[in-house]
């Protein structure tokens, strides 16, 4: 069975770099944009069985991204999941409204990530 | 003896020879820093590999994965793990912690804190902070009696980040003393340790100096601490205004129905603080008993009163909007002009307008009665500009016949 492909969306070059080491540990094949111009571009290209996306990224942000990714069939059908400092309720349930799978609250625990993860992915295999 | 001519030839020889000097410095300087940014950005990425493999859980310890390390390198290392920290929780995050015990990170900025420099001192505390190695805490309670005041508020915040119930007591006692410390920043700190420290807050409250007391009664509020509401609650009826509001407003931060009827009757405290504040908190609980006092606080006196009450309706769903159209009608000038300002931010105006142009007949003779409420409350700047430039034609026209014609802008 091939690897699930997950694309990691986040300007943070350390949180990247951690995140690709965690799942590619784990089996998992990595995309990298470190803004919200190449998330939007790479997730047509890619068409990741998943992404984790964060907010407050250059060039466009992580809700402008998905609300575009949602209104293409080509991309509508792609899980996300929001990775924010933000953590403020609105922004949480906007997060949802605009279509996120979930929603993880910067500071994070990696396992708590992965299960989460393992979830999504599971339900959109089966 | 020396002409002028040959004087002037020597300082100008020594001229050249500083500012080549200085210029070879500079340009050494340069390199060398350019250099040490390379070769810490080529071990970074070599280091990185076994650090984020132990973070993420691989083997018991860090030090043998790495190996023998330089001065040099244990710099990168500590850089390293202390960049991932700021962005995880959990095991990952306890890992990093037990790294920087395990490669002695931790003792060395202890070492650090004692330095001569202040800039070296605070430096040391924050990395003590980041690391939330529970063994720097000592040290840190220490530090909070610093000469600088830079230092000690470092100190203070990474004790905050420790989150050790020994680190709990030294930022209470900070609180006590105004003079040296800001009581709002120290408050600030102590919200982010949850539980235990607002509850260990709660139990001070009363050997606290005014001032600071209406910051632990915010920081109260924030940590939603379960000891918190009794303390609160009997707050309501303190001498000090400002006590009593803010013990409203945390009430509302924490949250439970419960509280609504006292605030309730906070509504009617004779200073608009409370009045206030207990306005905005009863937004917050939502509970339907507060909409028709909230709907009767649209009409106080006081302007702040009149938006938090327009604001707590908007909170609460359709009722509250009812409320607030209701308002429309008041014969209360105030709370008309605080209804109409709420319903034009809620949206509902622009809901209305649109509603001018729908092919159901009932739906428009709806929005064109509630035009009309809100130009006989005599707030008609939105109408006015909608009246001009909305993009439907029926919407402008309908909206002009409404309005005077005088008051449609071109």
């Amino acid at each position: 069975m091939n690897p699930f492909r997950i694309l990691i969306a986040d300007d943070d070059s350390t949180i990247r770099s951690f995140l690709a080491t965690l799942l590619e540990d784990r089996g998992y094949e990595i995309h990298e944009a470190p803004d919200g111009e190449q998330a939007y571009r790479m997730a047509g290209e890619v068409q990741p069985d998943l992404m984790l996306l964060d907010l407050i990224m250059p060039f466009r942000d992580g809700f402008d991204v998905l609300q575009d990714l949602k209104r293409q069939d080509a991309t509508a059908h792609i899980p996300i999941i929001i990775m924010s400092v933000k953590n403020r309720e609105e922004e949480i349930v906007k997060g949802f409204d605009l279509g996120a799978e979930d929603y993880v609250v910067k500071p994070f625990s990696s396992l708590e990530l992965i299960s989460r993860m393992k979830r999504i992915l599971e339900r959109s295999r089966s | 003896m020396q002409t002028t001519s040959e004087l002037l030839s020597q300082a100008l020889w020594g001229l050249g020879g500083v500012l080549t000097f200085l210029f070879l410095f500079l340009v050494v300087n340069k390199a060398t820093r350019e250099l040490r940014e390379r070769r810490a950005a080529a071990l970074r990425r070599q280091l990185a590999l076994p650090i984020l493999a132990y973070v993420n859980g691989r083997g018991e310890r860090l030090g043998p994965l790495l190996g023998h390390l330089g001065r040099f390198e244990r710099s990168v290392v500590e850089e390293v793990l202390l960049d991932n920290a700021r962005f995880l929780k959990g095991t990952a995050r306890s890992r990093i912690t037990a790294a920087c015990e395990e490669l002695g990170f931790v003792p060395e900025r202890i070492t650090q804190l004692r330095h001569r420099r202040w800039w070296k001192r605070a430096e040391a505390a924050e990395k003590l902070g980041t690391m939330k190695s529970p063994k720097a805490a000592p040290e840190l309670i220490a530090l909070m009696h610093d000469g600088v005041p830079e230092v000690r508020m470092r100190a203070a915040r990474a004790l905050g980040q420790l989150e050790t119930r020994t680190s709990i007591k030294p930022l209470i006692d900070a609180l006590q003393d105004p003079s040296r410390w800001s009581a709002l920043r120290i408050a600030d700190i102590i919200a982010g340790m949850g539980n235990a420290a607002a509850d260990e807050l709660s139990e001070s409250f009363n050997t606290l100096p005014i001032k600071a007391r209406v910051a632990a009664v915010d920081c109260l509020g924030r940590a939603k601490s379960q000891r918190a509401p009794r303390l609160l609650l009997k707050l309501l009826s303190d001498p000090d205004r400002d006590i009593r509001a803010r013990a409203a407003h945390s009430l509302g931060l924490i949250g439970d129905p419960n509280f609504t009827p006292d605030l309730l009757k906070c509504l009617h405290d004779t200073e608009w603080p409370v009045r206030a504040m207990a306005a905005k908190a009863l937004g917050r609980l939502g509970r339907p008993e507060a909409v028709a006092p909230l709907a009767e606080a649209l009409r106080d006196q006081e302007w702040w009163v009149r938006i938090n009450a327009a604001e707590g309706l908007k909170s609460m769903g359709e009722k509250g909007l009812d409320a607030l159209i209701e308002a429309l009608s008041s014969e209360d000038r105030f709370a008309r002009h605080a209804a109409v300002a709420t319903l034009e931010g809620a949206g509902v105006l622009d809901r209305f307008v649109e509603q001018l142009a729908s092919p159901d007949e009932k739906e428009r003779e709806t929005a064109l009665r509630f035009v009309q409420k809100i130009i006989a409350a005599e707030r008609t700047d939105s109408l006015t500009q909608s009246a001009a430039r909305h993009a439907q034609e029926k919407v402008r026209e309908q909206l002009s016949r409404a309005l005077k014609p005088s008051e449609v802008k071109p």
